[in-house]
């Protein structure tokens, strides 16, 4: 940097030697593999004339030689324009104090002015030219002079030139050839990792135009050199496959590609050309040639800022964009800047901004890291993890960087952690994009295990009994209501803080752990000392020595306060629940109850002379089946015999409730001494008045002891059934609707004259009901059982019962009368 | 189980605007009673006074049939409408008979019958007009 702008100084001195050179330089790029065009093109046609040939010869190295003076010369003015500023002389003193300088050191003018401008300038040329004289001089080499010299004049003329093209001629003629090398391109790297060829010597300008731009992602020599850091050797090109510029003029010549650099920023690539292999150059060989490609670095700097592509790397017109980007990613993100010397050197990054994600590995706030050099705030990251060279070199090349599973070593409280990480790392205009992802899968699990700690309320702790040394994690203090730097409660003082109603399980508990030296768990009340209980269950596990011997107890304590409380509730649901269950059961056993308490199983007989009576009455097996079905059989005031069964739709304590109302209703209106027909027209309205619509259907009969008559209806119910003399038949289907489906109506009366014998029977049709049967022929199977008649009424109710073939769970009610 | 097997089948067909004719086609249970009042409600929401069942396809009927039955009638008989049943199945008219329905819903041997007896309440309702309580 210092040295640029030396020539200005130094030209106003004297000033034909400056401009002087250009247009000499200017002849060769024209045709730079063709040694001068007006000689060079005949040459082919006159072959045989080795005199012209001579003359060519001679003609180029005029050339050479007053390109080389004109080089020297410039040289000359730069280190008397040193020499002005430092002895604080006019340029005619400083020309005289060269010249004698020279004289006395036994040197030519120009090796000394490159010795001044060398001192005055020491930047890594003059390292360079030091560390190979150093080397020169040791070997004795006669070259030494010529070589720091052509350095410098190429460095001047590089300098001078004000296009890349120029540079490169400059570097060939000056530096190059010297070397054995025959052609030089320079490349300059676009953003997209594409390269475009800035200037070229040695090639033919057919060449040249084909190899102008390089796409990103084709792999070639200067490719290579582009991400290799020290660059690119290669002893035969053909012997790597890889395509470049000048291939089929020197398919088989060596090649180097260096990184074309300054500022830690590589903006392109200086690949040179031998014309046969080429073996690895020596060190100080190599050193010249990077502090060229550095040379090239200033010249792309320009020449990538003329093509207005990129925007003055050293500002950042872009960082608040990528900030902007990385508050918008959901992984940590760090936003670098490169951070320079003050030689334009990039020796850090500063860490312009860290975005909301990024947790800080040595759990430093934010703000500290925020604005911190990269190596000040992670030092580890120069170390083996690389990273620091991740980021210099996708700053230096722009081709972002990703890696899975990338190791990183962070220092953390002086104590160096390994993480495993996801690394991305993106240039984005002169700002880095640093990304990533801690992979850490114990660190990752730890985290989990302190969440599930810490949401469970789980305190860990570990009691060494050897040396009463006791070990709580932050929670169990929580837990305990303690500060974290109380002491913890040893195990055994637990019943100190318990409910004193626990203190038999707890000492139970301990006795399990430390005496019989087993696994154990209990649950009890802890009274903290704020005068807060929590209900805590405790886990412990002794830990034994290799002689088996009892040596810590380690374990952990959870409040399950919440848990007991969930559990109380649930045992109050349950209670709930179970109460529900209960009343439903009730309710059943109260329809049962009513049931009964209306229509005793086994009735009193009654005193009817010459008449018996039974009743049967079977519940449903099924209690919420428990119905309607209702019998009576009573004798009225008058003397005579009411007997009825009947039968309410529906089932339940509603069925229930209606079959009392209808029963109760029956019997009362019984009383007025009314007929069979009368009863149901009036026990019609009742049940088409009683709520929830209900219906019903019955049989009635009023049997006068005195006539052995029985005067029956029946509304919509099956009719009884006589038997007699071993015959067993229905009667009559008399008319009679349903009770309650119509406001009113009216039913038609029989009267039949029993006999001695006869059995009367009247049922409901939980006795004969089947799904799979018409009510004909469940009724036929009743009759052929009921034909058998056994001795007594009682067994003969008792075998319709037994007998019957009703598949459904119903109630059942059979009510039977027989004379004599 | 009877769905699947004998899945009820209803036809509505209208021999007058008011007329309601509707043919039952499988048993009349517990599983299908529900869909054979839907159809029922359906007629009685678009006006019709009478409803003709024609029960001669459905071998069988239960409790719940039979209530779905005195439920039309009711309503019918509000409006004021009327309810007939046609030619049923013998099992179907001995429940009929046995629970008393048939003594309120006058059950025809045909479609004929079933209008005359329409058009016989028709005069009857013309001559007095006035819907029984």
């Amino acid at each position: 940097m210092s040295i640029s702008e030396q020539p200005h100084d130094s030209g106003e001195g004297e000033a034909p030697p400056a401009p002087a050179s250009p247009p000499v330089r200017s002849e060769s790029p024209a045709d730079p593999t063709d040694d001068g065009p007006a000689p060079d093109r005949s040459a082919p046609s006159a072959s045989p004339v080795g005199r012209l040939a001579a003359t060519v010869e001679r003609l180029r190295r005029e050339v050479r030689a007053a390109q080389a003076e004109a080089e020297g010369r410039a040289l000359v003015e730069l280190a008397k324009g040193v020499l002005v500023e430092r002895l604080q002389c006019g340029p005619a003193q400083a020309a005289r104090q060269l010249m004698e300088l020279a004289e006395q050191a036994k040197v030519t003018p120009l090796e000394l002015a490159v010795e001044v401008i060398n001192q005055a300038a020491r930047d890594r040329m003059s390292e360079v030219t030091d560390a190979f004289l150093a080397a020169t001089s040791e070997t004795a080499e006669p070259v030494v002079d010529s070589a720091a010299v052509r350095l410098r004049a190429a460095e001047s003329g590089a300098l001078a030139a004000d296009d890349t093209q120029a540079v490169a001629d400059s570097l060939l003629q000056q530096a190059l050839l010297p070397l054995g090398a025959v052609a030089v391109a320079i490349w300059a790297a676009g953003p997209d990792g594409s390269l475009t060829l800035a200037g070229s010597a040695g090639f033919s300008p057919v060449e040249a135009a084909r190899w102008r731009y390089v796409p990103p992602d084709v792999v070639t020599v200067a490719r290579r050199g582009l991400t290799e850091r020290d660059g690119q050797w290669i002893t035969s090109l053909a012997a790597t496959g890889l395509p470049s510029i000048g291939r089929h003029q020197h398919p088989d010549g060596g090649r180097a590609a260096l990184p074309a650099g300054t500022g830690g920023r590589v903006h392109g690539v200086l690949e040179i050309v031998w014309p046969t292999p080429t073996d690895p150059q020596p060190a100080r060989i190599a050193r010249q040639l990077e502090a060229l490609a550095e040379l090239c670095a200033h010249t792309l700097e320009t020449y990538t800022l003329r093509q207005g592509s990129v925007s003055d790397p050293r500002v950042m017109p872009d960082a608040a964009e990528l900030m902007d980007l990385a508050d918008g990613l959901h992984d940590p993100a760090l936003v670098l800047v490169p951070h320079l010397d003050d030689s334009g050197h990039l020796v850090d990054f500063r860490i312009q901004h860290v975005n909301g994600r990024f947790l800080d590995p040595a759990g430093r706030p934010r703000a500290v890291i925020n604005g911190a050099l990269l190596l000040e705030a992670y030092p580890m990251a120069a170390g083996d993890s690389e990273l620091f060279q991740r980021v210099e070199r996708v700053h230096a090349t722009g081709e972002p960087f990703r890696a899975q599973r990338m190791n990183l070593t962070a220092l953390v409280d002086q104590v160096p952690l390994s993480a495993v990480a996801d690394i991305s790392i993106s240039r984005h205009g002169s700002g880095v994009l640093l990304l990533w992802r801690i992979e850490d899968e114990t660190a990752r699990l730890a985290s989990l295990l302190q969440n599930a700690q810490r949401l469970g309320r789980i305190g860990g702790f570990e009691e060494n009994l050897l040396t009463a040394e006791i070990t709580w994690n932050g929670q169990l203090f929580d837990l305990y209501g303690r500060s974290p730097s109380s002491t913890p409660v040893p195990l055994e003082e637990l019943p100190a803080h318990a409910h004193p109603d626990d203190t038999v399980a707890i000492r139970r508990f301990l006795r399990t752990v430390l005496h019989q030296r087993r696994s154990a768990s209990t649950a009890f009340r802890l009274q903290r000392p704020d005068g807060v209980t929590r209900h805590i269950r405790v886990v412990a596990e002794p830990v034994l020595d290799t002689d088996g011997r009892l040596f810590a107890v380690r374990g952990a304590y959870q409040d399950i306060s919440a848990q007991h409380w969930t559990e109380v509730a649930l045992a109050a649901t349950r209670d709930q629940l179970a109460h529900t269950e209960q009343q439903a059961t009730e309710r059943n056993r109260l329809t049962l109850q009513l049931q009964h308490a209306i229509m005793p199983p086994a009735q009193a007989p009654l005193q009817v002379p010459d008449l018996q009576v039974a009743v049967r009455y079977r519940p449903a097996e099924t209690e919420q089946l428990v119905g309607g079905d209702w019998y009576d059989a009573v004798v009225l005031p008058s003397g005579m015999v009411l007997v009825c069964v009947g039968d309410v739709a529906g089932h339940g304590i509603e069925a229930a409730t209606s079959m009392v109302v209808l029963r109760n209703a029956l019997r009362g209106l019984a009383v007025t001494g009314a007929g069979p027909g009368q009863l149901l027209s009036w026990l019609n309205i009742v049940a088409h008045h009683l709520t929830g619509a209900v219906t019903a259907t019955a049989v009635c009969g009023l049997y006068d002891p005195a006539r052995h008559t029985l005067r029956w209806a029946r509304g919509g119910h099956l009719p009884p059934v006589l038997v007699r003399d071993a015959e067993a038949a229905p009667l009559p289907l008399v008319k009679g609707i349903l009770l309650g489906a119509v406001p009113e109506a009216s039913y038609e009366e029989a009267e039949l004259q029993l006999e001695p014998g006869d059995t009367l029977l009247m049922y409901t049709d939980g006795l004969i009901e089947r799904r799979d049967r018409s009510v004909e022929e469940s009724l036929r199977h009743l009759l052929t059982t009921a034909r058998a008649a056994p001795r007594t009424l009682d067994q003969q109710l008792d075998r319709l019962l037994t007998y019957s073939r009703s598949d459904t769970d119903d109630d059942t009610c059979i009510v039977g009368i027989r004379v004599g | 189980m009877s769905i699947a097997q004998n899945p009820l089948s209803v036809e509505v067909t209208l021999p007058r605007e008011d007329v309601a004719l509707i043919a039952v086609e499988g048993y009349l249970d517990v599983d299908t009673a529900t869909e054979f009042q839907h159809h029922l409600a359906n007629q009685l929401h678009h006006g019709r006074r009478h409803f003709l069942l024609d029960l001669s396809s459905v071998p069988f009927m239960d409790s719940s049939g039979m209530n779905i039955i005195l439920r039309v009638y009711q309503q019918a008989r509000d409006i004021p409408g009327s309810v007939h049943i046609i030619s049923p199945a013998p099992a179907v008219l001995r429940i009929l008979e046995l629970t008393g329905v048939s003594i309120t819903v006058p059950v025809s041997g045909s479609v004929e019958e079933a209008l005359a007896r329409v058009d016989a309440f028709e005069g009857e309702q013309g001559g007095q007009d006035s819907p029984q309580a």
